[in-house]
């Protein structure tokens, strides 16, 4: 059973469209990064999930609730680490910790989660004078009260340093390990790389792609950049390079020193005895795999823009 | 829109919890607590039992000080209630008001909301809890005032009416939980803290300028031979000569009778021994030959109150769960 459907969604506000027609799954116990840039529709699908907000058209399942009809038993049983929240100002991290164990009526122990996310010092002390980061802290021990089956977060890393970034990636991995679901939004693809096995990547209220981070990179076609430093430049030889036929793209990047870059799917020697073949000299060559932002790039942005 | 269609009938019945829009005790009760730790801060609970404290122990030191002949007929707590309800007829909406006019629309506005519904709690549970964890902060600083004062008034009166003074207080908590549900009610209709607080402003001008205008306004329109505004004439003994003289049709009796403030001072007279309690319409048996209609009756202002707790709050449950956050 998947631990979270999202079938034929459509969420409109007014003369707006977020959500298109979008579907995914979720399997039970994978970590699954939701990538997109700011404005995708990624805190509307997590708002439906949570059924903050209702949708226009569609089905959404979380743990095979029906997410607006069972939206309290999918809570009981979900952590979440929402966007866009404020804390209590007037209440402790402990007393945010009691209400969430009082609010699911599970017993945990405050101390224990607030050391889990490394605020333990602060257990006593009034949200209205943390920092963002600690904040953010405090709500990621809120989600982990009572060892939910699903954690759905919310863009996790807003307001962390890098350390508490890779701290909070830790935290993902474990939970991962002890069984739990982990749906995670981001709009920086660096962040779920490491601990995804997953990936959707979603771009105008639309999912362009699903796939595990190496087969998202595989699947970008335009995968290396050769770079080809010639003798001289030839408007000819890059003609002839372009349309060898693994060939997708060949500009010229420099004039000194003479530079080709050429975008090929197949066989690097080839492109290079066709530029020998032209009379030219090759001096130097390199090759770059598709850097990740290059991949997230080529799914959110118009194809043709490029 | 697809709101409307939202039924219990989902396509996955696997649900062991209560349903989703249902109400749970221990989740207005988790409401209500943190509501409670988090809306007061404590100065303001200590100032408003103090304020109530002092509010009880100045008037009876006025009262004391001028009123011997009031001691004398044993009328003192009385004149106490009297003078004590004319101000929180007027303090205690004003407290209501805003202490309430953000529990929704302020967590909406900044997002804590999120935190809230995070976690299984559903929305008419945070309405409910917000409504009661309000309600406890005027009610259990209006308890405390009372109950403090209650030594310095039986000194300085020499004793005085238990029941009147428990009356005045359990009439002003009712009275209070009228205009917080109000107050919670008006919130919940709006994601800006801007709009409620106009809401509140407006609830305040209703019942204070337009409703306290009302008869005014009535004679005026039935002077002028209005429909719907004529006026009845009844007769009426004064010094042993029979006059006649008219009144306003029972419906404009009716609507005056609406406002809270009013039902407030209506039941108070109902469950203290007070006659010294400010209306705005005097009504008497002799206006309507002889027995008043029972919505008239004093007993009819405390399902007003009631009303006025229960009516907002019921539209407010039933709207809150249909809208996106």
């Amino acid at each position: 059973m998947p631990a979270i459907t999202v079938d034929g969604l459509t969420k409109t506000y007014g003369q707006t469209l977020a959500l298109d027609d979008l579907s995914f799954e979720v399997e039970e116990g994978e970590v699954f990064g939701f990538l997109g840039p700011n404005g995708a529709g990624k805190s509307t699908t997590i708002n439906v999930l949570l059924d903050f907000v209702r949708p226009t058209a569609g089905r959404v399942e979380v743990l095979g609730l029906d997410a607006q009809t069972h939206s309290r038993e999918i809570r009981s049983r979900t952590g979440v680490l929402p966007e866009g929240y404020r804390t209590y100002e007037r209440l402790t991290a402990r007393q945010h910790l009691e209400f969430a164990m009082d609010s699911k009526g599970v017993d945990d122990d405050p101390e224990r989660l607030l050391e889990r996310v490394d605020l333990a010092d602060a257990i006593d002390k009034k949200a209205g004078g943390y920092s963002k980061g600690m904040a953010q802290r405090l709500m990621l021990a809120m989600a982990l009260v009572g060892d939910p089956e699903l954690l759905i977060l919310d863009e996790p890393s807003t307001g962390l340093d890098p350390n508490g970034a890779r701290e909070m990636r830790e935290i993902v991995r474990q939970e991962s390990e002890r069984g739990a679901t982990v749906f995670f939004s981001s709009h920086i693809m660096e962040q779920v790389e490491a601990v995804c096995d997953r990936v959707g990547i979603l771009r105008e209220g639309e999912m362009v792609a699903v796939d595990s981070v190496a087969g998202l990179r595989e699947s970008v076609s335009d995968g290396t950049v050769l770079r080809v430093t010639v003798d001289r430049l030839d408007d000819d030889a890059v003609e002839a390079v372009r349309s060898l036929p693994d060939v997708s793209e060949a500009t010229v990047e420099s004039e000194a020193p003479p530079t080709l870059a050429v975008r090929v799917d197949g066989s690097k020697t080839d492109v290079l005895s066709e530029l020998e073949n032209q009379g030219l000299e090759v001096r130097d060559f390199s090759t770059s795999e598709a850097s990740l932002e290059e991949v997230f790039q080529s799914y959110t942005t118009e194809v043709g823009a490029r | 829109m697809s709101t409307e269609s939202e039924t219990e009938t989902g396509t996955a019945d696997r649900g062991t919890t209560a349903p989703s829009s249902s109400i749970t005790l221990e989740s207005v009760r988790a409401v209500a607590k943190k509501d409670f730790q988090d809306s007061v801060r404590s100065w303001l609970f200590w100032g408003l039992s103090l304020f109530f404290f002092t509010l009880l122990v100045a008037t009876t030191g006025v009262v004391s000080y001028f009123g011997e002949d009031l001691a004398a007929q044993g009328a003192t707590t009385d004149v106490l209630v009297g003078f004590v309800s004319e101000i929180t007829r007027l303090i205690i909406p004003l407290i209501a008001l805003v202490l309430g006019w953000k529990a929704i629309a302020g967590e909406r506005e900044s997002g804590s909301i999120k935190i809230l519904l995070s976690l299984p709690h559903s929305r008419k549970d945070v309405l409910l809890g917000k409504l009661l964890g309000r309600s406890a902060v005027l009610s259990l600083s209006l308890t405390l005032g009372f109950v403090l004062a209650a030594v310095v008034v039986a000194v300085l009166l020499g004793g005085f009416d238990v029941g009147d003074y428990i009356g005045l207080l359990a009439v002003s908590i009712v009275y209070g939980i009228a205009y917080t549900s109000i107050a919670v009610s008006l919130s919940s209709l709006t994601r800006s803290t801007t709009v409620a607080g106009a809401a509140m402003f407006g609830v305040f001008i209703l019942f204070y300028v337009v409703w306290n205008a009302l008869t005014s306004v009535a004679s005026l329109l039935a002077d002028r031979g209005i429909p719907f505004f004529d006026t009845i004439s009844y007769t009426t003994e004064v010094q042993g000569q029979e006059v006649e003289l008219e009144r306003l049709p029972d419906w404009v009796y009716f609507v005056v009778n609406l406002d809270p403030g009013e039902a407030y001072g209506r039941t108070l007279t109902l469950v203290t021994d007070t006659d010294m309690i400010e209306l705005q319409a005097q009504l008497n048996e002799e206006m309507f030959g002889g027995e008043l209609p029972f919505f008239l009756q004093d007993w009819f202002a405390l399902l007003i109150l009631v009303f006025w707790i229960v009516v907002p709050i019921a539209v407010a449950l039933y709207r809150f769960d249909r809208v996106d956050l």
